[in-house]
């Protein structure tokens, strides 16, 4: 065969090679097996070995990804069954040859755990499948075999009988759904979609209650970061001014709540609602402020502004100056949660809910903004400042408001937090924090509100979910981001248009009598 | 003839030691196509610019129904019913065609963004009301299947007819036109000819109009003037300003007058031998 096709084989094999001897010497290879005992219902006490069967496993299926990886879309069978082969070739030799070292390493007995703290003997014997100098063969054999398999699994699956099945399954599906569209009573169609919120709201009414403290707690954080991510994209996905100061608000809603309702430092115990309500129109105050001179900024420069900001807002709450009236560097401790009704209302569960029903608050208002003559004036001025001004949009009113309902959206979340956690101090308004929220929209996808959730729950979400594998964490989350950021630059669930034209025909056909008018979105 | 809706009297917009407008002065009647013509760099886009509010003249009046406008910033002059395209066009383009229609309704509505989230009666009659107008105004500029194409991805002669029909839909009484058939071909241009011709006719819209093509031109305007480096150097309608040895000589350079009077005998003899 051809060099062209040999060589990007045979550098992807080398590459996927490479990777595995990394996972080796950080033992992550371990860590994915017990995961995978796991996964079969073994019980798994921590630091112990899991059994050789998911060492394999494991190995199987990294080869088959090689090979389905290797074999290349528009190939012939036989080509990409080649092309997986020299794949897994290459993989087999190059850890075959890592693995008469690691044997080396078994056999004189030496301890590399000096050097590289994760690798044990024991990690090593269960990478070689316990077997010694033949393992470097079992290896080859292996990773040749898998390659070729999933190689192959990919020639099924994408071959054009499986397409045309996938095809059918779809059409068949799409009949089924417009025979029951025609077939709904005209109530369900009504109400059906209210009816569903109903059961939705039922169905997040129980598992605070079920699964612990501590999934309400992560739940939690991930709500809280929603409405930020909201909040934020009101004033960088749809105004386009991108600011790097969010926490400020976050801090002032936070502060607000914390220096009106706790004992100290000032002992004012508003309670909790009228607080929040305060921290809310402080976080407003602060973004006319900071946004009335800053308007004619764009771009880089505005960026650097409110980061600037941003950093001015947490060292005054940190700095000696304040100290008497913010509580300085030790923060403000004991902040009363909400009453409901005369009652306490600040379990971990109420809290939960306070979240959920914030954020579907959020998602409303958000909903409405963006589809409204205000939406769209916000898009129009960060595609086009110039031209959107000259079609008759104010600029500086349109920016501003942005400005200000985004940073309610971060005072309320702010007031919330402070609240939940009983404390807040400088330390919780730091500028990861307005990183976070920005990666938040950048990750999940600008403008799109699954998108900020999917964001929300990958960025606060899955590192606390990852807290499991501990030491491998910040690399397993580094791993995701830049594999998503290649696949998806556009983030996980990227924002479509409107097809407004589209909807409005619909409606007119359906609405063939008078009665229903209007624009339900 | 009817009173003039706009008129700059001896503007001038200096950058630096540049000229680029110098001392121009235009009336246009209602309802009236009025050209601008002119070389590359004469001055054409700025004056344009210096009418819509983008620059601030450094001299003269812009007047709009005799009320001056030079200097408002250009949402005002939007408001007060001057739209504009633009020679390099500029769409919104990550938003469809209807929102860019949507967005050019803006003036018109008057529902602030509490209404908009808790949606009163008057924001739903509203909104319906300007989708309604914002599909007919694509019907009219002739998108009608595209509303929700994104702009960016329409053909090209269809991104200009939906800038003019965002420029449309601020319901403007003065429309100012850059070079509306550029990279347009034959029969784009003439179509394009006639939907400006549509405009002023049906809707009653003034047009000023910067156009190199000189068969549109020719064909459509009420008035032409000639812009080169900066300053007017003719006025008139086609036929005048077609005569005019001072725009032959801008336009094909000094002793072009004369070429040109030789080859229109030539061309006149060939029409009476044929």
């Amino acid at each position: 065969m051809n060099k062209k096709l040999v060589s990007p084989s045979l550098k992807r094999g080398l590459t996927f090679g490479i990777v595995m001897i990394i996972f080796v010497l950080i033992d992550l290879d371990v860590m994915v097996a017990t995961m995978l005992s796991k996964l079969f219902g073994a019980n798994v006490i921590r630091g112990s070995i899991p059994d050789v069967g998911f060492m394999v496993l494991f190995l199987i299926l990294f080869g088959m990804f090689v090979g389905w990886s290797t074999s290349s879309d528009d190939a012939k069978p036989t080509t990409k069954l080649f092309q997986a082969l020299v794949a897994g070739l290459t993989l087999g030799v190059v850890l075959g040859l890592f693995d008469l070292i690691l044997n080396q390493l078994i056999v004189t007995g030496t301890d590399v755990r000096k050097y590289l703290a994760a690798l044990a003997p024991e990690s090593i014997r269960l990478f070689l499948f316990d077997q010694g100098a033949i393992s470097p063969l079992l290896h080859l054999g292996l990773f040749t075999v898998a390659s070729l398999l999933g190689s192959l699994m990919k020639i099924l699956l994408k071959s054009e009988s499986a397409s045309r099945f996938f095809k059918g399954v779809k059409s068949g599906y799409q009949g089924l759904q417009a025979k029951a569209q025609a077939n709904t009573p005209n109530w369900v169609k009504k109400y059906g979609k209210f009816l569903l919120f109903l059961l939705i709201g039922l169905l997040a009414f129980f598992p605070p209650r079920i699964w612990g403290s501590y999934n309400n707690y992560v739940v939690g954080l991930v709500g809280l970061y929603v409405i930020l991510g909201i909040g934020l994209n009101i004033i960088v996905g749809l105004s386009g001014q991108l600011m790097l100061g969010f926490a400020a608000f976050f801090a002032m809603g936070a502060y607000s709540v914390a220096l009106l309702n706790a004992p100290l430092p000032h002992g004012i115990m508003l309670g909790f609602w009228p607080s929040l309500l305060i921290g809310i129109l402080m976080a407003v105050v602060a973004a006319v402020l900071l946004g009335l001179p800053v308007m004619g900024m764009r771009g880089d420069y505005l960026a650097i502004v409110t980061l600037g900001f941003g950093e001015i807002i947490r060292i005054l709450l940190k700095s000696d100056l304040l100290t008497s009236f913010t509580g300085g560097p030790r923060g403000i401790q004991d902040i009363r949660g909400p009453t409901l009704f005369g009652q306490s209302f600040s379990s971990d569960i109420d809290y939960t809910y306070i979240i959920l029903v914030v954020m579907v608050l959020s998602i409303f208002i958000y909903k409405r903004l963006e589809r409204s003559r205000t939406g769209r004036a916000w898009l129009a001025v960060k595609e086009d400042t110039k031209v959107a001004q000259a079609t008759g949009v104010n600029i500086m009113t349109n920016k501003l408001l942005a400005l200000c309902l985004g940073a309610a959206f971060a005072g309320l979340a702010g007031g919330i937090f402070a609240a939940r956690n009983q404390f807040t101090g400088p330390n919780d308004h730091q500028l990861m924090v307005s990183m976070n929220i920005l990666s938040i929209l950048i990750v999940g996808g600008v403008n799109s509100i699954p998108g900020i959730i999917l964001g929300a729950f990958t960025l606060k979400g899955l590192p606390e979910i990852l807290r499991e594998i501990e030491n491998y964490r910040l690399l397993v989350f580094g791993g995701l981001l830049v594999v998503m950021m290649i696949s998806r630059p556009e983030g996980l669930w990227p924002a479509t248009r409107p097809n407004i034209e589209k909807d409005e025909g619909n409606k007119l056909k359906e609405n063939g009598a008078p009665g229903e008018g209007g624009l339900n979105d | 003839m009817t009173d003039p809706i706009i008129q700059v009297k001896n503007v001038s917009k200096i950058f630096g030691g540049l000229t680029a407008v110098n001392q121009v002065d235009i009336e246009v009647p209602e309802k009236h196509i009025y050209s601008i013509i002119g070389p590359n760099g004469a001055g054409k886009t700025t004056l344009f610019n210096c009418i819509s509010g983008f620059y601030f003249p450094e001299k003269g009046e812009v007047l709009f129904y005799g009320d001056p406008i030079q200097g408002l910033s250009t949402n005002l002059v939007a408001w007060l019913g001057i739209s504009r395209t633009y020679q390099n066009i500029r769409l919104f383009n990550n938003l469809t065609a209807v929102e860019n229609i949507l967005i050019g309704l803006h003036r018109n509505l008057k529902t602030n963004w509490f209404e908009a989230i808790i949606h009163t009666k008057r924001f739903q009659k509203e909104e319906s009301g300007s989708v309604k107008e914002a599909l007919r105004l694509l019907d009219y500029v002739g998108l009608k299947g595209y509303g929700d194409f994104l702009a960016k991805n329409l053909p090209y002669g269809l991104q200009r007819r939906l800038e003019i029909g965002r420029a449309l839909a601020n319901q403007p009484k003065l429309l100012l036109l850059d070079e509306p058939t550029a990279g347009m071909n034959m029969n784009e241009t003439a179509e394009a000819t006639h939907f400006i011709k549509r405009l002023r006719d049906e809707l009653g819209i003034t047009i000023i109009l910067i156009e190199h093509d000189m068969k549109v031109v020719m064909g459509i305007s009420d008035r032409i003037s000639v812009l080169d480096y900066g300053t007017k150097i003719a006025e008139g309608n086609a036929a005048e300003i077609q005569a005019n040895p001072r725009v032959i000589e801008a336009y094909l350079g000094p002793g072009g007058a004369a070429l040109s009077e030789k080859y229109k005998k030539q061309r006149l003899s060939n029409a009476k031998s044929n």
